[in-house]
Order: structure tokens, then sequence, then C-alpha cells
């Protein structure tokens, strides 16, 4: 069984089909891209994939369950969780804040416990603090936990997007173009710590505008073109499709 | 240094505040007092609005629901003969109740479904209280029977302002244990990233529900307190005006102060108004522009204004005595602290 699979997942924005009879298939432990040009349907793929859109037409399935019409929290609930494309965060919130709201969410507790301050909820909010500083150690920004996060440079603010979904406990972790506008050192670190995190045993999907980081990361890459699945496989074999090529170069003129 | 750490604990105003208002009573006569009992049913309102726009909803149906709270309590009493603090509990659930068939319906639908539909509940509401036969019609209530506590007459303003204070403070302390725990860090995400909140597994309609119906609550307990000090319950005080007045206060206050805000708004405003008592038709012009001053000069209120200009002063008696390097820095200019504090309490 796959962890996540997609059946003939279509969705239209009026006249305009942004994805379009996708099926994909990702199985435990990988670590897969997804590529292909601008407004090939790569983003629209992870809302559909979370619940923050509805599909047009087919089923998304997560460790054997539909999930194509559960809601989004429920959906990160059960373990998948993303970082967004843009610098989405709790901007007058501090680093710390903003990790504790995922971590927060994946320890359940009773809401009235946790109003009444209770020891055992007390304790909850210990765990979780702790929590939330391991994982911003592990992004290398223990030392800004108490920074507000809009005081954050761009390529921290990333690392923060990571750091709130890693808080979630995925299984299957999300990751919108991750390392857009980084500068090669934090680019490069940013891919370090995407292998360690899928090393961990999180199963990984990447979209990426720039080829490189996807070859050099991934080790199974899918390309969508006009929100198709224009081709599927190793890097290397990506690399040299004539159609993956033209997708990204144009035709040539003839 | 240690001027510093008292200003850098944001409570050290609580205490001189306490004390000012509880001494209130001792220093003006009773016309005065019922302007702060006024000023404490304002805030009670205000604070609810601020409640809410903690989770990104903007409710304009606040004075609706207080007059859930006030009719239930005064028909009951006039009906059912029953014991005002009896009535207390009984129109919290009823506001909570009534609330919850509404908002389940609306709250799911997003901001603008939600505003919407709160205005024209509030409408229709006061239309209800206005025009059907059993609520006294437009002229109000018959009589309300006196509010007693044993053989003792509850018609003694100072007292009446004592209860109105207990209230608030009852209120305060609930609304700072929700906002310290996980429901409220839950709020404050929703507030400040629906998408990124809901990613990251909070039940945005869940928890924003629950912030409405706990709204609801003290505005049913604000409007059972106005039972308290009026004659008579007459419809058109719960109406769609005061919903607009209740979101000035806010706005004037500090939207970025869940606490303070509303209430330093509630008690601004009112002042200007009775102040004005003499152009009454005049009033509503200048409070109108007022708001609009603040919000284009001032977007975080009066006291975003005061915490800007107290920590630029502190900052310059400071940097004249070079022995304390390392204060400055840790308070940050007053633009950056203007800036950040919205996030802190909204």
């Amino acid at each position: 069984m796959a962890l996540l699979e997609t059946r003939g997942l279509s969705k239209s924005f009026g006249r305009l089909e942004a994805v379009k009879d996708l099926d994909l298939t990702v199985e435990q432990g990988e670590l897969r891209g997804l590529i292909g040009p601008n407004g090939a349907g790569k983003s629209t793929v992870f809302n559909l994939i979370t619940g923050f859109d509805v599909p047009t037409r087919g089923t998304v399935w997560f460790r054997g369950e539909n999930i194509t019409n559960v809601p989004a929290h429920k959906i990160a609930q059960k373990g998948i969780s993303r970082a967004f494309q843009q610098s989405y965060l709790f901007m007058f919130s501090t680093v710390l804040e903003n990790v504790l709201v995922g971590c927060h969410m994946s320890s359940r507790a009773g809401a009235l416990r946790e109003f009444l301050h209770t020891r055992s909820a007390r304790m909850r909010d210990r765990e979780a603090r702790n929590k939330a500083m391991e994982i911003l150690d592990f992004m290398g920004m223990a030392h800004l936990a108490d920074e507000p996060a809009s005081s954050l440079s761009h390529g921290y603010q990333r690392c923060l997007g990571v750091a709130m979904a890693l808080a979630c406990e995925p299984t299957l972790l999300l990751l919108d173009e991750p390392v857009t506008g980084m500068n090669p050192t934090e680019s490069a670190e940013m891919v370090e710590r995407i292998r360690r995190i899928r090393e961990k045993g999180i199963t990984v999907i990447l979209v990426e505008h720039s080829m490189e980081v996807v070859m050099n990361v991934c080790e199974r890459i899918t390309v969508l073109s006009y929100g198709q699945k224009l081709a599927e496989g190793l890097p290397a074999e990506i690399q040299c499709n004539p159609l993956v090529v033209e997708a990204y170069l144009g035709k040539e003129e003839a | 240094m240690r001027r510093a750490m008292l200003f850098k604990s944001n409570k050290w105003w609580l205490i001189p505040a306490f004390l000012l208002a509880v001494a209130l009573p001792f220093f003006v006569g009773a016309y005065r007092l019922q302007i702060f009992i006024f000023v404490i049913t304002y805030s009670l309102l205000a604070l609810a609005f601020q409640l809410t726009m903690r989770v990104g909803l903007p409710r304009f149906d606040v004075a609706a629901w207080w007059g859930v709270g006030a009719y239930t309590s005064g028909m009951l009493m006039l009906k059912a003969n029953m014991s005002f603090w009896l009535t207390l509990p009984i129109s919290v659930l009823v506001s909570v109740v009534l609330g919850f068939a509404v908002f389940s319906v609306s709250v799911r639908r997003g901001m603008m479904v939600f505003m919407m539909f709160g205005m024209v509940f509030a409408l229709a509401l006061q239309q209800v209280f206005g025009s059907v036969k059993f609520f006294g019609g437009w002229g109000g209530t018959p009589q309300l029977p006196p509010v007693t506590i044993g053989s003792y007459v509850l018609n003694d303003k100072m007292w009446i302002y004592y209860l109105g204070m207990a209230l608030l403070i009852f209120n305060l302390g609930v609304y700072q244990l929700l906002y310290k725990s996980r429901i409220g860090r839950a709020w404050s995400a929703i507030g400040s990233g629906l998408r990124l909140a809901s990613s990251l597994g909070v039940n945005v309609v869940g928890y924003r529900l629950a912030n409405v119906l706990v709204g609801n609550a003290f505005l049913a307990l604000a409007g059972s307190f106005s039972v308290v000090y009026q004659a008579m319950i007459i419809p058109t005080t719960y109406g769609f005006q005061q919903s607009i007045y209740v979101m000035m206060y806010v706005v004037i206050g500090g939207l970025g102060f869940a606490m303070a805000g509303p209430i330093v708004g509630a008690l601004v405003l009112t002042l200007i108004s009775e102040s004005m008592r003499a152009a009454q038709q005049y009033q509503p012009i200048v409070t109108g522009v007022i708001t609009v001053l603040i919000i284009m000069f001032a977007p975080w209120g009066l006291l975003g204004v005061l915490r800007s200009r107290v920590v630029s002063v502190l900052q310059r008696l400071l940097s004249s005595r070079a022995a304390l390097p390392d204060i400055p820095s840790s308070l940050g200019s007053p633009a950056s602290v203007t800036a950040e504090e919205p996030g802190k309490d909204a």
C-alpha cells in the first residue's frame, strides 16, 4: 500500500484546468521531487492533497484512507504537514511560539484541563516547549527562539516554516520551494536538512522550481506540465527526457 | 535599572488602576457614578468584540446579544418572579444555546458571511423585542422589580458599581486564563494566519465557534447587569448603533491591547459623549471623526500612542546615562515596539 495516492485528480478554476487527471503514487520513505515550469499546477496539487482546495474530480488516498473531502486541519492531524511557498508565518509571535502552535495541536489534550492549568497540562506545556526547542535546534535556529518571527532574515523565515511543519510530527511532509530566495550556503544547508528529515523516516515531497536542487536531492522525480503528468522516473532519466527538456526550454524553432 | 524592569513587566499599571477604580465611588457623586457604571457595561461589550476580533471575526451583533441577556433576566423577573441572581446563569445559558444555533450556521462560512449574518440577526432581533407583545413593545417593558440581596434592595449606585467591577474582573480573569492556555494560542494563530493555522492542525471553525460563544456568555452577563440599574428595558438601547459604538471603543483604545484597549476606549468615548451632553446631536459626528483620525494616524489606538511615547521617553532618559547600555536594546525602538505590540495581544 502506497503512503499517498491520487487517482484521476483534477482541479479546474473556471475554464482553466490547473490539474488534470493526475495519478501520483508516493511510497513510504520516499523523497519525491515534483517539478515543472511556472503554472504547471504544482502548488495546486499540494493544496488538493492538504485539503485547502476541493478537487473537481478524482480522489486522494493517504495510508489507504480516502481523504478527498476531509477538512485541512484533520488532514494535518492525520500526518500530512506542509511548508508554504511564501514565508507564511505568525509574524507578530516569537519563533518559539510559532513552532508551539504545531506542537500543541499534535499533543491532544482536553481543552478544559488546558484551560484550568492542571498539573498534567502544565507538564504537557513543558514537553511541547522542549520538543519545539529540539526542532529549532535541528533547523539551526535555537538561538533565535525568542525573536519575533518578523525580524528573521528570509533564509531563517523559510527554515521556521519547515520547523513549524515538523512540529506537527508528520508522516508526510510537503515542501513548496523551500530554497527559493536563499543564498547558496543557506540553500546547501537546507538541502542537507531535507536529507536528514528523510533519514528520520519522514516521507518528503519537494516542489522545486530549480532543477539542480531536485536532481541533487531526490531519487524519484515527477514532472508536471499544464496540470498533467509529463514524465516520472530517476533524475538521470528525467534529465535526458526530450519531453521534459522541451517543456522547460520551449519547442525548438523549426 | 529598576525602572526599566518595572516597565518591562507590563502589568505594573494594574495595581494603581485597580486602586483608583475601587476608590472612585468615594470621589464622585451618584450621577457621575452612573456614567462609570455605563463604562463598565460598555467595557464588557467591547471585550467581547475584541475577543472575537482575535480570531479574525468582526462582530456587529454585540448589542443584540447584550439585549438577549437583558430580556432573559428582565422577563424571568417580571413573568416568573424569579430572583435576579437566579436569572444570571439562565441568561448565559440562553445566550450560548441560541448563539450555538445561529453561529454553527454562520461561522463555517467565513468572515464576510459571519459579519453580515450577525448584522441581519441583530436588526431582526431588535424588531422582535420591539414588536412582540410579550416583550412589552417599543415603549419598553413594565417597571422591573428591584434587585435584592436578602432583604436589602440593591439600588445604591455604589454597590451597583462594585457589582459591575466584580463582573468585569471575573471577565478579565477568564479571558486571561483562556489567552494563556492552548485555546488562546490557537485563537491567536487563527487570527494571524487562517490557512497556516489549519495547516498545523488547528480546527478553525471549532475554535472560532468556541470563541464567539464565550463572548456570548459575557454579553449575556452584561445584559443581565444592565437590568440592575434600569427601571425598565427599552429595545432601542440594544440597537445596531450600539454595536457600532462598541467597535469604536475597541479601535480607539487600541486593537492590539486585548484587555486594556476595550476598557480605555469605552472610558474615553463615554466621557467624551457625556461632556457633549449639551450638544448631543453632534456627538456621533465628533466620535466618528475621532475614530477615523485614530485609524488614520494611530492605528494601534490611544494605548499604542501611549506605549510608544513612554518607551521613547524612557529610552532618552536611559541613553543620557551611558552606564546602562544593555537596556535600550532590550526595549527596542519605539517604532518596533508599536509594530510588535498587536501580535503580543491581538
